[in-house]
């Protein structure tokens, strides 16, 4: 757990380094570009405004002009018609005709016609009627209070007024041109004024209308509003642009408010800021599967270390649950079993196993292929098979079918194993054995040692269909079947030569007692002295299994000596010896029944074991015969004298004569409270 | 383990069929008695039958032997297998008793 927080935390950190380093970074590119952009739109704007600005200016100074020239003519024109007063109509008249919704008027100072008395001024209005031309001076309208007739009389050029609402008719602005007539005297006799309607301002938001909610403002020299804007809302913040015009002393304003200027562009960053802030998102994601992807490897790595670990205690936990207790079966002298696993370095796949169910000894042996821990796993599940199967088959053809059909069936890694499969009779000594690409056991009979003949088949796992055929054969009196693993024949010393069948025959053959654990020493023996410390590249394994018919118990109760027979002849000695032996140990048998136990109910072991005598070598039988009875040595019985004839024979003492006549040593021994009768048997 | 005892003139034939161990000698010794008060008869036993005896059988061929002899009887063993006539040999019982 600690080591797994201590993985957690800095992967978490760096991810959450990234995102905000990301972050920080699209900001940032989204900031320099915001003010980049509000600079060059600030620019552009400016640019645009003072353009549009000219542009208008153009256009008022245009009108100005047009109306100064207007304004000159008329006064020229008025000058030539001094003397005919009623010229002056057609004056005016003709110059509005080429002016735009304006009216033109020449105003004369008081009594310059007497004849038309004090006021004179014509006045001619265009109009989209047409052309109306009159006398409007009088008391009522005496422009000779007006500022513009004022300032023309005094003012040696074209005076502007400022604009004014005009009451008399359109009710629109009008702004005023006057300028002054002079006689030929040089006196300025009259004022012309051209009035403009300042309606074509609003034809210049063409111009100045420079964003759709922009405005702009028009006002005079002394900051009279032609164009009102709206009112500025405090907070907000304008940008304005400006203009004077020269002719007319105006003062031309564009005000465009940040926001609006900026419309655009927020709404760009703002668009970029959301897709800058979906992509941090999408980062964020990303890192968050990528660390939560990371942190499943980090933790599928470690839960493969945890499980390789796991796994290969398992393994040992399944090796260990293999049959490790030798002897196995204290109960059960008929049986002697020695197993030996000797693991490679890297987990292996070899196993075996036996137990006894129903007086039958059934036991495997296996090996997976390939190392490691599928090895082991199928190893382990090989083994529960095993034992699951057999439970409840006692063929050994049905046992390997049903577990190649399971095997195959879950194999996933293409792994096969090859298995030998034994169910030995205890009874019988039939072994029914069924092989499945295994190495041919080696069975050691009367000294003598052949591989038992075995039909390969298959291994597991490759073929679930696959017929295998069982085979049997006849265990007598202290067979040893010896199994093994290829790790056995195949260990490799530093040449690389293999130990080999040969090798391993010759060991066998070298082998004198075949007690199973005597008999797996003598081989690890032969095969570690063969490698001479080359490094075990594979599983060691080995098996050997003692068959000795079951040790006879008998009560005492001599009804209970034919089982005697029954089990001699089960040994399967040779047929000369066979009488013989029974002869002997039925006498010493019915000795121990007759007197050990007198009065008393009592037992009597008989056990056999073959080997060979220490000396020569040569082999022998030997038997004990045990009982828990009292202390009663036959050897000191008196023995028959069989010189003496019939009728001095004695009934007794025959048979104490028999067992020595027929076995080579008789000896006794009085033992943890038994007496223990040894009779060997050379042969 | 069989024994049949029959006569014939002045035979009496006891035929052993199986094996006579320790646990057949009780009923062979019984199944033998009446050989026991035999007088000046020929005493066959027939042992061709005979799979195996031990000491309790030689005791009851002894025995037969005996009595025979304390009756003016004979014995005569006949046709004993190849394991049976070790046991006599063994047993020196080949002296005792007129094989055939």
């Amino acid at each position: 757990m600690k080591n797994e927080n201590a993985h957690k935390a800095p992967r978490q950190r760096s991810s959450f380094w990234i995102l905000l380093v990301a972050a920080i970074l699209l900001e940032a590119i989204a900031f320099v570009q915001y003010f980049a952009s509000h600079e060059a739109v600030k620019r552009e704007a400016m640019q645009r405004a003072q353009s549009e600005l000219r542009k208008a200016e153009l256009e008022i100074e245009t009108h100005t002009i047009e109306m100064e020239t207007a304004a000159k003519m008329l006064a020229k024109l008025t000058q030539q018609y001094l003397d005919r007063p009623d010229s002056i109509y057609g004056a005016t008249k003709m110059v509005v005709s080429t002016l735009h919704n304006t009216s033109v008027a020449v105003a004369f100072i008081p009594n310059y016609f007497p004849k038309k008395g004090h006021y004179y001024e014509i006045c001619s209005t265009r109009s989209d009627d047409g052309i109306y031309t009159r006398q409007i001076g009088s008391a009522e309208h005496d422009y000779t209070q007006m500022e513009w007739f004022q300032n023309g009389l005094v003012i040696d050029s074209c005076w502007w007024c400022e604009p004014y609402l005009d009451d008399s008719g359109s009710q629109t602005w009008v702004v005023s041109c006057s300028c002054p007539v002079y006689d030929r005297n040089g006196q300025v006799v009259a004022v012309v004024c051209v009035d403009l309607s300042l309606d074509y301002l609003e034809q210049l938001s063409e111009y100045l209308q420079v964003f759709p909610k922009s405005y702009y403002t028009i006002s005079s020299g002394n900051g009279q509003l032609i164009v009102p804007a709206p009112d500025t809302i405090p907070g907000r913040k304008y940008y304005t642009f400006t203009e004077d015009i020269d002719a007319t002393g105006w003062h031309l304003e564009i005000i465009i408010p940040d926001d609006v200027l900026y419309a655009d562009l927020r709404r760009i960053g703002l668009i970029i800021t959301i897709m800058m802030l979906l992509g941090i998102i999408i980062l964020g994601a990303m890192l968050y599967f990528a660390a939560r992807t990371n942190k499943k490897l980090i933790l599928s790595t470690e839960k493969n270390e945890r499980m390789e670990s796991e796994l290969y205690i398992a393994s040992a936990i399944q090796m260990a649950m293999l049959p490790k207790v030798f002897p196995p079966f204290a109960d059960r002298p008929d049986l002697n079993i020695h197993g030996l696993v000797e693991p490679a370095k890297e987990v292996g796949g070899d196993l075996y196993d036996f137990y006894i169910r129903h007086d039958k000894l059934f036991f495997c042996i296996g090996d997976v292929s390939g190392k490691g821990v599928p090895a082991s796993l199928v190893m382990a599940m090989t083994r529960s098979l095993f034992r699951t199967i057999s439970s409840h088959e006692e063929k050994a053809a049905e046992i390997v079918k049903t577990m190649n059909a399971s095997v195959t069936e879950q194999n996933t890694q293409n792994m096969f194993l090859t298995f030998f499969v034994g169910v030995l009779d205890c009874q019988t000594g039939i072994l029914d054995y069924c092989n499945a690409g295994h190495n041919a056991p080696v069975l050691i009979a009367n000294g003598e040692h052949h591989m038992l003949p075995v039909l390969a088949n298959i291994p597991l796992g490759i073929d679930a269909e696959y017929p295998f055929v069982a085979q049997t054969t006849q265990m007598k009196h202290s067979d040893l079947l010896f199994l093994y693993t290829d790790g056995l024949t195949e260990a490799e010393n530093s040449t690389h030569t293999l130990f080999g069948d040969e090798r391993m025959m010759a060991s066998l053959a070298t082998v004198t007692d075949t007690c199973p654990r005597k008999v797996i020493e003598h081989m690890q023996g032969a095969v570690t002295t063969f490698v001479a410390g080359a490094e075990q590249s594979d599983d060691l394994t080995m098996l050997a299994i003692r068959y000795q018919y079951p040790a006879l118990y008998m009560r005492n109760d001599i009804q209970q000596i034919p089982t005697l027979a029954e089990w001699i002849e089960g040994l399967g000695l040779p047929d000369e010896l066979s009488m013989p032996v029974n002869l002997a140990l039925e006498e010493a048998v019915t000795n121990v029944m007759l007197y050990a136990y007198p009065g008393q109910h009592g037992s009597v072991l008989v056990e056999c074991a073959k080997s060979l005598d220490p000396a020569t070598r040569a082999p022998r039988l030997i038997f004990t015969i045990t009982d828990s009875g009292i202390p009663f040595d036959p050897t000191k019985k008196e023995e028959a004298d069989i010189s003496l004839s019939a009728e001095e024979r004695e009934i007794g003492g025959l048979g104490i004569h028999l067992v020595r006549q027929i076995m080579s040593e008789v000896l006794y021994e009085r033992k943890d409270d038994k007496n223990v009768l040894t009779l060997i048997k050379n042969i | 383990m069989k024994t049949t005892i029959t006569h014939n003139g002045n035979q009496v034939i006891a035929a052993f069929a199986g094996r006579l161990d320790t646990a057949a000698a009780v009923q062979t010794a019984e199944d033998v008695k009446p050989l026991m008060e035999l007088e000046h008869k020929e005493i066959i036993l027939d042992c061709s039958q005979l799979e195996y005896i031990s000491s309790s059988g030689l005791r009851i061929f002894l025995g037969i032997r005996k009595e025979a002899a304390a009756h003016g009887s004979k014995v005569i063993v006949r046709n004993i297998s190849a394991d049976i006539r070790q046991v006599f040999m063994m047993t020196g019982f080949i002296s005792l008793f007129e094989i055939q």
